[in-house]
């Protein structure tokens, strides 16, 4: 093991109205190219996520982060700026934007911030055959109804949640239970993707899944949290045998 | 004639102060119930610059807008973060703040006493009165192409997404709190940049015109028109404030006995229209946003 994680955390910790729901020791992520999360119901997956990206603030502990050759300190940053150094995190609860249609919510990730300021609004627009490839390629994979229009089903809505995160192009990529509301040859289309994308660039995936199977087949490298602790981590067959999860998360879901 | 003049920059006013709040309010979701605040702010601010300073009236107008811009800076700072209701309360607030020091601080503003005389920019004779109105119009043309080309731009994009789910775009790497106060404090100096150039429409200046009834009107208008459309707040001022201030006080010949009942009738016609807008078209005249294409 000497590939450098991409993220480590230390000591990290957070309470809701004194309930410890997160308390984690030490963790690394980004050495193996899609790792997974796994535990039961409110073990604080989630949560443990929405420290990472900012969305929650910690209570204690260290969040260092390493796109490059350089060391970012997270608990320093907003939400924004932590996206746009290239952590970005799917939404376990489909989100969605309510008035823009499907190209325009691609467009609106793919939207360098310089052209969203006040004033360019009287600037001269151009139409960015660069940006309507990078989307058409992209909705190439997956059989939206109709792509030149509105997300309709809450399927096409998770879908079109995770194909924003992609086109930020991430570094690290948090997916919060993918398959939550998409058909199952959907999570797969996803994953194949994700898969691609993680061998052909610099693109590491730390994914929450209560769908197991998915778990051992796409993952390197598998951890298991209950009760915001992380009790075991190692390989998905490890993990699989391991005597505290099977005791406590493996006895309440069909596997 | 001068008097219908006076009643159609009045519109005028009206039509820009209400566009700026469809920008707030339709394309941002930001709760301004504090619209005279900001354009009596400007108001006063454009009579103390030019009559007590003395300084140039153009000057005095940007210094104006300038001022009720980083008032609206500080106030969004304060409450942008916090949830319709709060920012709802705040703007109030703030008008209201506004009126009380206007009525107090009589060194300043001549209090209930009333503040003048401020000049119009230029002397055209009989066309100084039309020119002022195209000087204001010039204006009111700015925001309404700006709001129109809104619809289509990358920023107008974001601004929906804000307006749809904030937290979905902060977390796509889009500053969302630093743009909502961008915005919320150009558009609140527009609505001061009116407020300025009522200043020499109104000449004489006293504390019962930046009364609360304004930013009703406004809203009023908008919430009749349409607040998903420039054109919304374009139609709606001129159903209400058109049709009110201007068209029935200059051309209906009502008897002087009854003069005094307008008002009153007018304000129990907007509360009739909204309720029969509220039931049959909840999102105005022009109706609510499609998405997007
Ligand atoms: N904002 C909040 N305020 C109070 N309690 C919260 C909040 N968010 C989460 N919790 C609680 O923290 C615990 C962990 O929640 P979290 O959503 O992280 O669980 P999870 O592991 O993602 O569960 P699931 O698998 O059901 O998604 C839960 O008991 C939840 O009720
Ligand atoms: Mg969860």
């Amino acid at each position: 093991m000497t590939v450098e994680a991409k993220l480590s955390i230390a000591g990290l910790e957070k309470s809701f109205v004194g309930r410890k729901v997160v308390s984690v020791d030490r963790l690394e992520i980004g050495r193996h190219g899609i790792e997974g999360l796994i535990g039961p119901n409110g073990a604080g997956k989630t949560t443990l996520m929405g420290l990472i990206t900012r969305k929650l603030k910690a209570d204690a502990g260290t969040l260092i982060y390493r796109p490059g050759g350089t060391e970012i300190d997270l608990r320093q940053m907003s939400m924004d700026q932590v996206a746009r150094a290239g952590l970005v995190k799917t939404n376990q609860v489909i989100q969605d934007f309510e008035t823009l249609s499907i190209r325009d919510s691609l467009r609106l990730a793919l939207a360098p911030a310089e052209r969203e300021q006040f004033w360019t609004v009287f600037t001269k627009r151009r139409k960015r055959d660069a940006v309507e490839a990078e989307i058409d390629e992209i909705l190439s994979h997956f059989p939206f109804e109709n792509p030149n229009g509105d997300a309709r089903s809450a399927g096409e809505k998770k879908l079109l949640d995770i194909i924003r995160c992609l086109l930020l192009k991430p570094k690290v990529l948090l997916m919060d239970e993918p398959t939550a509301g998409l058909p199952d040859d959907l999570t797969r289309a996803v994953m194949t993707l994700v898969q691609k994308k993680v061998a052909e660039e610099d693109l590491k995936v730390f994914i929450i899944e209560h769908d197991l199977d998915l778990i051992w087949d796409y993952c390197a490298h598998v951890n298991f949290l209950a009760d915001g602790r992380l009790l075991c981590s190692g390989t998905p067959q490890e993990v699989k045998d391991h005597p505290v999860v099977v005791e406590k998360y493996m006895g309440v879901v069909d596997v | 004639m001068a008097y219908l003049y006076f009643s159609l920059a009045l519109v005028a006013v009206y039509i820009g102060i209400t566009l700026l709040l469809h920008l707030q309010f339709g394309r941002v979701g930001i709760v301004n119930f504090g619209v005279v605040g900001f354009w009596g702010l400007g108001m006063y601010a454009h009579g103390v610059f030019m009559v007590t300073l003395g300084l140039p009236w153009l000057v005095a107008l940007l210094l104006a807008t300038l001022l009720v811009g980083l008032f609206a800076l500080a106030l969004g700072a304060l409450v942008l973060r916090l949830d319709g209701q709060s920012v709802l309360v705040a703007t109030l607030a703030f008008a209201t703040i506004v009126l009380h020091l206007v009525t107090t601080e009589k060194w300043l503003t001549g209090g209930v006493v009333g503040f003048g005389t401020i000049e119009y920019p230029f002397d055209f004779g009989a066309a100084t009165e039309p020119a002022y109105l195209a000087l204001i119009l010039a204006f009111v043309a700015v925001v309404l192409v700006y709001a129109l080309r809104l619809d289509s731009s990358a920023y107008g994009r974001l601004l929906s997404a804000i307006r749809d789910n904030e937290p979905l775009a902060h977390g796509l790497g889009k500053p969302t709190f630093r743009h909502k106060l961008i915005f919320f404090a150009v558009t609140s100096a527009g609505m001061g940049l009116f407020g300025g150039l009522s200043a020499s429409l109104n000449q004489f200046l006293t504390p019962n015109m930046i009364a609360p009834g304004v930013t009703f009107t406004a809203w009023i208008a908008l919430v009749l028109g349409g607040k998903d459309h420039p054109w919304g707040a374009i139609i709606g001022v001129c159903a209400t404030v058109g049709l009110f201030d201007v068209f029935i006080e200059t051309f209906a010949p009502i008897p002087a006995d009854y003069a005094l009942l307008v008002p009153n009738i007018k304000l129990m016609l907007y509360g009739a229209f909204l309720v029969v807008i509220m039931l049959y078209r909840p999102s105005g005249v022009l109706g609510g946003y499609g998405r997007r294409g």
